[in-house]
């Protein structure tokens, strides 16, 4: 990781060096400017750990609770979404693919070895990072609406080949798993535990990638968003980075599909083809994929919210194509830019208002 | 050997629809460079328009009239509505579609159903020449599938609003400047793009049931054959609707009917990674960004 970025500071006077830096935004989370996390940031922070993990505590019904699993699964995907997608700005449509190469490689080595999900979750987040490699690949030469619809295409292909893989991937039926048993001294065959547990990894996934967004390879990748060939004209290597962040986005995938194949206990490729693929790139931009808290808003709104409102999942649906039409037109950057932007906006207008108490005519221009 | 020449001529019908799929987005591709989701849905409301018409006591053809005259306007005010906001940032266009073509499907599923709808055969019956059979209703699909395309092509080649139309492709700016209101070609192509893909729709439910979910099936060959072709190449498509259409057809008689999506998917793969102008050389969408 360091390599590219020593590349970058090797002659930190060229006009293209500064030119790049000064267009890369301030990072996730980060006050304007500032290189610590603004407080507010880190209350709210606390505030959604702390919900998050006392969810089991508020006495949610067993319907729930099992909504929240999902939504966690969903989640950490759209956390591996965010590195590609939100810093690199490059949009692939193949990671419900890349969760079924963890769920399944989990599913096989459990069948076939008699792992269990700890032992498998190394291999399925290997795999899917290879698999990502892949699917990244046409990245290299091909941009935009292509290279979405290639990595749509793949994810396909994989959904054709699991159906058509006869006893070896239980074709349509798919396959089923054991439970987890104990971890951690918890017995997991209680929803509430299997929940923390999902939800913990969800909590971690969201830190790895606040701090890849926030590291030097964050924002080298943030130069690829901003200005590919001036990034390449200064010596980043883009392929290579690309590549490294889409292997690094299916390790998330593959641990999702690693726990999604163990609390379901059943898998089958209908999970893991192309429309369910849509639906998470666009649950990403309806929260905001270069936020911290973008990604798990998407998964909320999404797969979260009607369930817990019991909405019909078709006006659901409905409703939620509508408002993603709303988001990308009126609102581009995701919900949760948005909401950070008004803060800020809100917080200096308070500001302005103190001091002119304080002081009358001092700064009429903040707000 | 007559087995091979009647699955050919069988596979000329499913070619015929993938062809006025691949019409609509290569045109709407090439002059908005908007890749549009929500153009199988087009296709999927002009087929459930045929069927509610047709199992509420109207004729078939004027059925296929009013569905397609329906769809057409739903592209005018689509486009008037939502895409011309989203002409500068394509993109934006792109993503506002994935969620248009979710609301469109809902919409159907949540006034109708989700199951499988047909109507009955408009045309019964087949002409036997030697040992083949044309069935009447596939004959009648090729031949208003040639008619469009000659339409298409020639008033795009021959007309002065094709030139116009190429003028806007190759050059929007100058073109603007020489008069030719962009943005009025710009609604008339999507709607005649809208229109073709009801059309499509409305012949596909008379060869086979569809489902709501059609849609999504026949944008990924609509892009594949005019990706395949070249974006923005009419005839293009017509040669690589007939190539996939035979590799449906064939790899459906012989053999490995499971794997038939795969090969068409497999070949995008390697033509956009290898060929990304397509094999019959077309644009690369309208130089915007």
């Amino acid at each position: 990781m360091a390599q590219w970025g020593r590349r970058l500071n090797k002659n930190p006077t060229s006009v293209a060096a500064v030119a790049l830096q000064a267009k890369t935004r301030p990072p996730v989370g980060h006050a304007k400017g500032g290189v610590h996390p603004s407080r507010t940031f880190i209350i709210v922070t606390a505030v959604v750990v702390v919900a998050v993990l006392a969810l089991p505590w508020m006495h949610p019904g067993y319907r729930l609770l099992s909504f929240a699993v999902t939504t966690c699964l969903t989640a950490i995907v759209l956390y591996g979404m965010a590195v590609p997608f939100g810093q690199a700005g490059i949009m692939s449509l193949g990671y419900a693919g890349l969760m079924g190469f963890g769920a399944y490689t989990a599913a096989i080595l459990s069948r076939d070895l008699g792992m269990n999900m700890w032992q498998a979750m190394p291999f399925s987040a290997l795999v899917a990072a290879l698999f990502a490699g892949l699917f990244g690949l046409p990245s290299l030469r091909i941009s935009g609406h292509h290279f979405a619809i290639v990595t749509w295409v793949m994810c396909e292909l994989l959904r054709i080949t699991l159906v058509n893989g006869g006893k070896f991937t239980g074709a349509a039926t798919g396959l089923d798993l054991p439970p987890i048993g104990k971890a951690f001294g918890l017995d997991m065959d209680k929803l509430a535990n299997a929940y923390l547990l999902v939800a913990a990894f969800m909590l971690l996934c969201m830190l790895a990638t606040y701090l890849i967004a926030n590291s030097r390879f964050g924002r080298t990748l943030r130069s690829i968003r901003e200005n590919e060939q001036l990034a390449r004209a200064i010596g980043v290597n883009t392929d290579l980075l690309k590549l490294t962040a889409f292997m690094a986005s299916g390790v998330f995938a593959g641990i999702a599909g690693d726990l999604q194949a163990y609390n379901f206990r059943h898998i089958s490729p209908d999970l893991y083809g192309g429309a369910v693929s849509m639906y998470f790139a666009l649950m990403v931009m309806l929260g905001g994929p270069r936020t911290l808290f973008g990604p798990l808003t998407g998964a909320l709104i999404v797969t979260f919210l009607p369930e817990v409102m019991r909405i019909d999942p078709i006006d659901s649906r409905i409703a939620y194509g509508v408002a993603l039409i709303a988001v990308i037109m009126l609102l581009p950057g995701g919900i949760i830019a948005v909401t950070e932007r008004g803060y800020r906006w809100l917080a200096e207008a308070v500001r302005g208002a103190r001091k002119g108490v304080s002081s009358p005519g001092a700064d009429s221009s903040t707000a | 050997m007559e087995t091979f020449v009647q699955e050919l001529v069988n596979s000329l019908s499913v070619a015929s629809v993938i062809i006025l799929m691949g019409i609509g987005v290569t045109l709407i591709f090439g002059l908005t460079g908007i890749i549009n989701f929500a153009h199988g849905e087009f296709l999927m409301i002009g087929g459930i328009g045929v069927w509610v018409l047709v199992s509420n006591g109207m004729g078939y053809v004027p059925a296929l009239l009013i569905s397609v005259a329906f769809v057409a306007l739903l592209g005018f005010l689509l486009e008037r509505g939502l895409f011309q906001f989203t002409l500068p940032h394509p993109n934006n266009g792109f993503m506002a579609s994935l969620g248009l073509s979710i609301v469109l499907q809902h919409i159907v599923i949540r006034i109708w159903n989700s199951f499988q709808k047909s109507i009955p055969e408009p045309f019964p019956g087949a002409w036997q020449i030697g040992e083949i059979r044309f069935i009447k209703m596939r004959v009648v699909v090729v031949l208003i599938t040639a008619v469009i395309v000659a339409v298409t092509i020639l008033t795009i080649s021959r007309s002065r609003y094709g030139l116009a139309l190429r003028a806007s492709l190759a050059d929007r700016q100058t073109a603007a400047l020489m008069g030719i209101p962009i943005g009025r070609y710009i609604t008339a192509v999507f709607a005649y793009g809208s229109a073709i893909a009801g059309l499509g729709g409305a012949l596909m439910i008379a060869l086979f049931p569809i489902t709501p979910f059609v849609g999504s099936e026949m944008i990924m060959l609509g892009f594949a054959v005019s990706l395949i072709a070249g974006l923005g190449n009419v005839a293009g498509v017509v040669g690589a609707g007939l190539i996939l259409g035979l590799v449906q057809g064939l790899s459906g008689a012989y053999g490995t009917p499971e794997w038939t999506t795969a090969y068409t998917y497999g070949l995008l793969i390697v033509i956009l990674i290898f060929r990304p102008q397509g094999l019959f050389g077309g644009t690369m969408g309208p130089a915007i960004e």
